[in-house]
């Protein structure tokens, strides 16, 4: 995608090449969304970023919340005056989203409303690989699963429909796979947003005390029950490929895509039935595919989901079927994203066929290419902030405390040299567990999170550090911006999601304000004056925070490429004595080693300065501009 | 598509998945986004043809193996054949556990010589170089998206490959990028016919 506008084109029929998350942002306009909200998460965010960009244009309302409990409620509030909503977020979003999506699911909505998660099966950017459609089954909400970015378009359109028809949220579940493929995808209509809506009151619906959330929930068991209707119905739920009535594939999402390009493989004359809504099943559709053959094999990424339900829906109408999937009997993993090679292997073993490419040879020869290769993990940018923090966390406490950290792009200081990362959960989680640690472990903890990860989930738990009277110190990162999932703002930039100037929120008022005594807000590249700042809150006999400020390095870089600005790196003098501190220090990306010595990268290196301070022999100097 | 974050991975994929559809075909292409990228090896995958589902290349499958950076080619492997072409970007890009380690990156004859042990079909471009010789060194995948135009193992017309560069690239860097394109091209017709 070029530019986002042109996602705006009213070209019926129109075929492009878009992203999953683009074509997701394309059926929120197809379907006449009005209120988008979201907290960035990989992989979902550029469904966000990219209705941002064009929200003003498009005549529709769009913001970046603070959690993703927030942007469901602030979505939620909107749909129950009858305007259409959705909510972005990756699968760990919807963890902080569940209390209001469990009871929402109750009061229902009036305006269609979709909640899209994208989950990560492989971990590609997450702390865990959750199987989300286990939510449509915990919340009774139904739930569509695309196979590529033509359905995700799509369904988001159908999601609403759904979502009207029942007065309830729809769930609609992407993997990576999924969001983060670019395939061709074909225009609907666009429909006009409508930002009007009404509130109208109806207590007994809409107030979920004890007394009305009994009669609601039985409501939604109604509701339910129309929702096994449309899933029968549902064109998503098809059997696409007839077989000889031995084998049948039972599959959905983007595993669909590697079950039927492994059948092709193997040559199998089996029947595919392709599910794409998953919650409710179509238990009589299933029922007649069960009853139709012999042997049922079930596709699907992570956890058994389907073949849970599969095979409870087989005791009623097929009991003699054949079941295999990954349960009791593995032939599919349960963990890791799929592939056509995983589905391949698992579909010979069951049907006793030889895969046509002979993988344990590919993968004889493969070792002895893999053996000696050195990794290459994702890591701190040259110049990023983020590492002059940890340097200097580490040199201030000597390394000697423990450092609870948190989600964003500095989890990877927890990786040698700078080895700042001890402990790492979820969002907001450094500070909760900081206070634990330090009630019972005879050391200094430091706790880190970045900036948009205070706003989202700090709060709390800076409260009650100081509310509990818990000693530690939190050092938030802030590179003012949403890093790690492509540079969002958040409250502490003021910027919206309308790409207008708010209010701004500035951490250190935050934090005084949660009766924190000592607040300092100081740049990380001023070594020795953050270094003493550290060092000074640390003999505090109460939490304290640091705000280590300084803008994310890609920014700063982008900011000086569009302005046309040089910038001159930093090289090694003939002071050097090849003492390889800075390396062994910092582990910047732009300091390597070449004929032996120390070098920099001038083509990494943004000048920030850090190995400079670092170094011991001041062998380290600015490049000076011609 | 196999290199290093930053390395213009996506948008390289992005200009052949557009190309694609424009010459009518269907496609699929897979990216990384988000932290697996800062830096990390990075890898996409382009499947072009008619009955194209997975976004993914299957284990043994890829008819062209297009390595931004030569360990990131290595790694990559597993994806080739014997009919593979690997076009590979000379430039060595240092993973910071060598540095660590203070080893030594291995040799180009080395890593040809382990990728010969798959397919013998390797062309070397010096895409970085030749990128920064037309002018910007971030064209260096537009280089080798050149070079992949000339090997002729791909559907689609030179033509619209350049349309697409012109459809995705902001109107400032296109000459650059056209240049880097062309000059891709004629490097990798040397090198086939030589």
């Amino acid at each position: 995608m070029p530019d986002p506008r042109l996602l705006l084109e009213d070209k019926l029929g129109k075929k492009t090449l878009l992203l999953g998350n683009e074509a997701i942002a394309r059926g929120t306009l197809e379907a006449g969304i009005s209120v988008v909200t979201t907290y960035p998460g990989t992989p979902a965010s550029e469904i966000g970023d990219t209705l941002s960009e064009i929200a003003k244009d498009a005549g529709l309302y769009m913001e970046y919340s603070t959690n993703e409990i927030v942007a469901v409620e602030v979505a939620a509030g909107a749909a129950n005056c009858g305007v259409r909503a959705l909510t972005a977020m990756k699968h760990v979003g919807l963890n902080v989203a569940a209390d209001a999506v469990m009871t929402l699911a109750y009061i229902g909505v009036r305006g269609g409303y979709v909640i899209v998660t994208a989950d990560d099966p492989g971990c590609y950017s997450s702390q865990n690989e959750q199987d989300n459609r286990f939510y449509a089954l915990l919340s009774n909400l139904p739930c569509l699963e695309p196979s590529n970015p033509q359905e995700a378009k799509d369904m988001t359109v159908s999601a609403v429909e759904v979502s009207e028809k029942l007065e309830l949220p729809v769930l609609l579940r992407t993997t990576t796979r999924v969001s983060h493929t670019r395939g061709p995808v074909v225009y609907g209509k666009l429909a006009k947003p409508n930002l009007k809506g009404e509130f109208v009151k109806d207590v007994k619906r809409m107030v979920m005390v004890p007394a009305h959330a009994r009669i609601m929930h039985a409501r939604l068991l109604e509701k339910l029950e129309a929702a096994k209707e449309i899933s029968e119905k549902s064109p998503y739920n098809v059997e696409v490929r007839r077989g000889n009535g031995e084998y049948g594939i039972i599959s959905s999402s983007a595993a669909y895509n590697y079950a039927e390009e492994a059948r092709e493989l193997l040559g199998l004359d089996a029947s595919v039935l392709k599910l794409g809504m998953t919650y409710p099943l179509p238990e009589k559709m299933i029922g007649k595919f069960l009853k139709k053959h012999k042997k049922v094999i079930i596709i699907e990424e992570l956890e058994p989901y389907l073949e849970m339900q599969i095979k409870a829906v087989a005791k009623d109408y097929a009991p003699s079927v054949e079941i295999y999937g990954k349960i009791s009997l593995t032939y599919f993993p349960r963990k890791g994203e799929l592939s056509t090679r995983a589905v391949t292997t698992g579909m010979a073993k069951i049907t006793g066929r030889k895969p046509p490419i002979n993988f344990d040879k590919l993968d004889a020869a493969y070792s002895e290419i893999s053996k000696d290769l050195p990794s290459r993990p994702p890591i701190l940018c040259a110049g990023c902030p983020h590492m002059a923090s940890f340097y200097v966390i580490g040199k201030a406490t000597g390394k000697r405390a423990i450092y609870p950290t948190d989600i964003g792009c500095y989890a990877l200081g927890a990786a040698p040299p700078l080895s700042i990362g001890d402990i790492l959960i979820c969002m907001g989680a450094s500070i909760g567990a900081a206070q634990g640690i330090s009630k019972v472990a005879d050391k200094d903890v430091v706790a880190v999170i970045g900036d948009s990860t205070f706003f989202h989930a700090a709060i709390p738990g800076l409260v009650n550090a100081v509310y509990n009277n818990h000693k530690v110190v939190l050092v938030v990162l802030d590179n003012l911006t949403t890093a790690m999932t492509g540079h969002q703002p958040h409250p502490g930039t003021g910027k919206t999601g309308m790409q207008t100037q708010g209010k701004r929120i500035l951490i250190e008022k935050v934090a005084e304000g949660c009766g924190v005594k000592y607040v300092k807000v100081v740049s990380p590249f001023n070594v020795k004056e953050a270094e003493n700042t550290l060092k000074e809150a640390l003999k505090h006999e109460e939490s304290s925070v640091i705000i280590f400020r300084a803008p994310c390095a890609l920014m700063t870089m982008r900011e000086r490429r569009r302005k046309g600005e040089e910038v001159a790196p930093y090289r090694i003098t003939e002071k050097c004595t090849n003492c390889m501190a800075c390396i062994k220090l910092l582990g910047c990306p732009a300091l390597t080693i070449e004929n032996e010595k120390v070098s920099i990268n001038e083509v990494l290196c943004v000048a920030c300065g850090l190995c400079a301070s670092v170094c011991p022999y001041n062998a380290i100097e600015k490049v000076k501009q011609k | 598509m196999a290199g290093v974050g930053g390395q213009g991975i996506i948008l390289a994929a992005q200009v052949l998945g557009t190309a694609a559809v424009n010459d009518g075909f269907n496609v699929r292409v897979s990216e990384i986004h988000g932290m697996a990228q800062r830096g990390g090896a990075v890898v996409s995958d382009v499947r072009i043809g008619e009955n194209v589902l997975a976004p993914t290349v299957l284990d043994g499958n890829a008819d062209v193996l297009l390595g931004f950076e030569p360990i990131e080619t290595l790694r990559n492997l597993k994806f080739a054949s014997g009919k593979t072409i690997v076009i590979m970007n000379a430039e060595r890009i240092m993973p910071t556990e060598l540095t660590a380690k203070r080893a030594k990156y291995p040799s180009l004859e080395e890593t040809i010589q382990k990728i010969n042990a798959f397919t013998k079909n390797v062309i070397v471009i010096e895409a970085s170089k030749l990128a920064k010789e037309v002018g910007n060194i971030l064209t260096q995948n537009v280089v080798l998206l050149g070079a992949l135009a000339a090997v002729g193992k791909i559907p689609i017309k030179t033509e619209t490959l350049i349309d697409a560069l012109r459809e995705l690239i902001p109107p400032k860097q296109l000459e650059v990028n056209i240049k880097a394109f062309k000059i891709g091209y004629e490097k990798a017709e040397k090198l086939i016919k030589s």
